[in-house]
């Protein structure tokens, strides 16, 4: 294309080579770690398997604490992946310049967490095999799932979250197939070609995939929100002290997107270290996450002192036995989470000179996901742990089952992503494009700007 | 639509759009002359869609499809599982809210996508399609529906009139 516009100084196959590395052929290195990745999920399978045939006793649960592990972990994962597609989605709607580079690793990261964390609720209701019965379909035993229970609005609520999420993250890449397509050969050629559902670049194939893209991002907005809003319903709608709260539902929804942008940051920091994505994924897309990921802080710290404030205040006594057994054998768990969640952090995140250093605000995003671990057992076993009557009072602690399945999960998580990135595009390589092409340099006075060009497209074809 | 398409490459968005210009004068419909580019480009850049966009009214279809059926298996639930409490059967409104609410997003994202991979043409795998992967190396490819030789002819020289590489009859669906 001509001089005018940004596309001339980047030639675009030079472009998509330096976007598509991750494709490249699997090296002696790759398939070690895909090995060792593959070998830790398997370890956690067979602890899942022995857990299965040997019954829930394996595990740390015992009354009253029969959520555990587990749980937490079905919370946290799920809080993940409100990354994602969340954030892709409202950037999408602001038109958020800088958001290209990040868009297609945003939205795997919520795919597979999602899938990761909703196996947690199968993995713990001990009977594995009988999980079909939250599906509802007319059976000789006369069973029928309860809709009013919560636990079946999650069931549903994630499945939409789930396919939904899925059909995102797979219509954005249609573009970036095509492109693959057109430079692969071989099996490859054959594989994009298939996926790409003979999406050619017309005309009329961008304007109406602009229009769908903008409705996704419409709809994938409220879907969300209502996933961790039933979460947190899941642990409101129990009278259970510390879990009957009104503020339940805004406080996870704050906490997932809190833990979300901290995993996008981790996520994006590797990929960029391991693709030498550094010309695309600079510092302005680390220094924005890291000011939303500021922002989150600050509002979970209001939400959980307003949390706590009402209790504080009231000192009935269930609840207030709950809070103050954080100052007990909760106390460390308790530190960490103030600690990685607001003391620590969000004084580091104010800082601009921690926001511009990739490696810093790594560290701090790895500090954000262990201090929203810390928070959801918290919510979920000292409640349990501390219940109305002190006679049944008992501590949990995961055994070595638990902690074989949560690190199964992980490197499960691990390996859907390695090899996500080695087969799709991992780098939104039309999007990125066509900022490029968007952006040109303007001098005002003495300085030169980079200037954005925002085309006005009403979507009602013709003269539009 | 198919029948013979002249299409040609060029290098530039300018000279493009000085040859769909041509085209359009020919006399060509709006909606026979079209791109092929690697990203998309405003409308009236080259060439204007003239179709109206009517898939968005299926996510509003696919959303009420939804509702109904989330109401639908909620109501249904009530009514052939009875859940007898204090003597009573409980039929709850909020649950009944959050199921349909669930099902109805999901029936909108299923007509979002249905109707959106019908109304951009794609899944045509027996369909001999337009194509040049030479638009991954930026260029954009001018294509433009014509009847007749003469037609033809004509495309071809305003084409390459504006500056067009490779100008050639091609026998293909746009």
């Amino acid at each position: 294309m001509n001089g005018n516009d940004h596309l001339a100084r980047t030639d675009p196959g030079a472009l998509y080579r330096e976007l598509s590395r991750s494709n490249l052929p699997a090296t002696k290195r790759w398939f070690l770690g895909v090995g060792l990745l593959a070998i830790a999920t398997l370890w956690g399978i067979g602890c899942f398997i022995y857990q299965m045939k040997t019954g829930m006793g394996v595990t740390g649960l015992n009354r009253p604490v029969m959520w555990g592990s587990f749980i937490t972990s079905f919370v946290f994962w799920i809080g993940l992946s409100h990354s994602g597609t969340l954030i892709s989605a409202i950037l999408r709607l602001t038109n958020a310049t800088w958001r290209a580079p990040i868009l297609r690793g945003a939205e795997a990261l919520t795919a597979f967490t999602l899938m990761v964390g909703g196996l947690f609720p199968l993995i713990h209701i001990g009977r594995n095999w009988r999980f079909y019965y939250m599906i509802p379909y007319p059976n000789a035993r006369g069973l029928w799932p309860n809709l009013r229970s919560p636990l079946m609005w999650d069931a549903v609520a994630i499945n939409t979250y789930l396919l939904g999420s899925l059909t995102f993250l797979y219509f954005g890449m249609i573009p970036d197939l095509a492109i693959a397509r057109d430079h692969a050969t071989g099996w490859r050629k054959k594989f994009y070609n298939a996926l790409a559902l003979g999406f050619r670049g017309t005309h009329n194939e961008w304007r109406r995939y602009h229009i769908a893209s903008t409705i996704f991002a419409i709809l994938i907005i409220p879907v969300a929100v209502s996933v961790h809003s039933i979460v947190g319903w899941d642990f409101a709608m129990a009278k259970v002290p510390g879990w009957h709260s009104t503020i339940f539902a805004p406080y996870f929804v704050t906490g997932a997107i809190f833990s979300g942008i901290a995993a996008v940051v981790i996520v994006m920091a590797t990929l960029r270290k391991v693709f030498h994505l550094e010309r695309v994924l600079t510092v302005v897309q680390f220094e924005n996450l890291g000011k939303l990921l500021c922002t989150m802080s600050l509002l979970w710290g209001y939400f959980y002192f307003s949390d706590f404030l009402t209790v504080w205040y009231n000192r009935n006594p269930e609840e207030w036995e709950v809070f103050r057994s954080y100052a007990g054998v909760f106390l460390p768990l308790f530190l960490v989470m103030i600690g990685c969640n607001f003391v620590v952090s969000f004084p580091l995140l104010c800082m601009r000179r921690v926001r511009r250093s990739i490696p810093a605000l790594t560290v701090v995003s790895i500090l954000v996901v262990i201090g929203m671990y810390a928070e959801r057992f918290l919510i979920v076993v000292p409640s349990l742990a501390r219940r109305n009557d002190p006679f049944i009072w008992h501590n949990y602690f995961p055994s070595w089952v638990e902690f074989s399945i949560m690190a199964g999960a992980l490197s499960m998580f691990l390996l859907l992503y390695t090899i996500f990135t080695k087969l799709f595009p991992i780098m939104a390589v039309s999007d990125i494009q066509e900022h490029l092409f968007h952006t040109t340099d303007r001098k005002i006075g003495e300085a030169t700007v980079e200037s954005i060009a925002m085309p006005h497209d009403t979507g009602k074809g013709g003269h539009g | 639509m198919s029948g013979i398409v002249i299409v040609g490459l060029f290098d530039a968005i300018d000279p493009a759009a000085a040859a769909a210009r041509a085209l359009r004068a020919l006399p060509l419909p709006e909606g026979d002359v079209t791109t092929l580019s690697p990203m998309p480009l405003p409308d009236g850049a080259i060439c204007r869609d003239p179709r109206g966009i009517g898939f968005p009214k299926f996510t509003l279809v696919g959303w009420f499809v939804g509702a109904l059926a989330g109401l639908g298996l909620a109501l249904a639930t009530y009514l052939l599982y009875p859940l007898f409490t204090g003597g009573k059967e409980i039929i709850s409104v909020p649950p009944t809210m959050i199921i349909t609410y669930e099902v109805a997003m999901l029936g909108a994202l299923a007509g979002t996508v249905i109707a959106g991979f019908r109304e951009m043409g794609l899944c045509r795998f027996r369909t001999r399609l337009i194509h040049d992967p030479r638009i991954q190396e930026g260029k954009i490819l001018l294509c433009a529906r014509v009847s007749g030789d003469e037609q033809a002819k004509r495309a071809m020289d305003a084409m390459k009139t504006a500056g067009g590489t490779d100008v050639r009859p091609e026998e293909g669906e746009l």
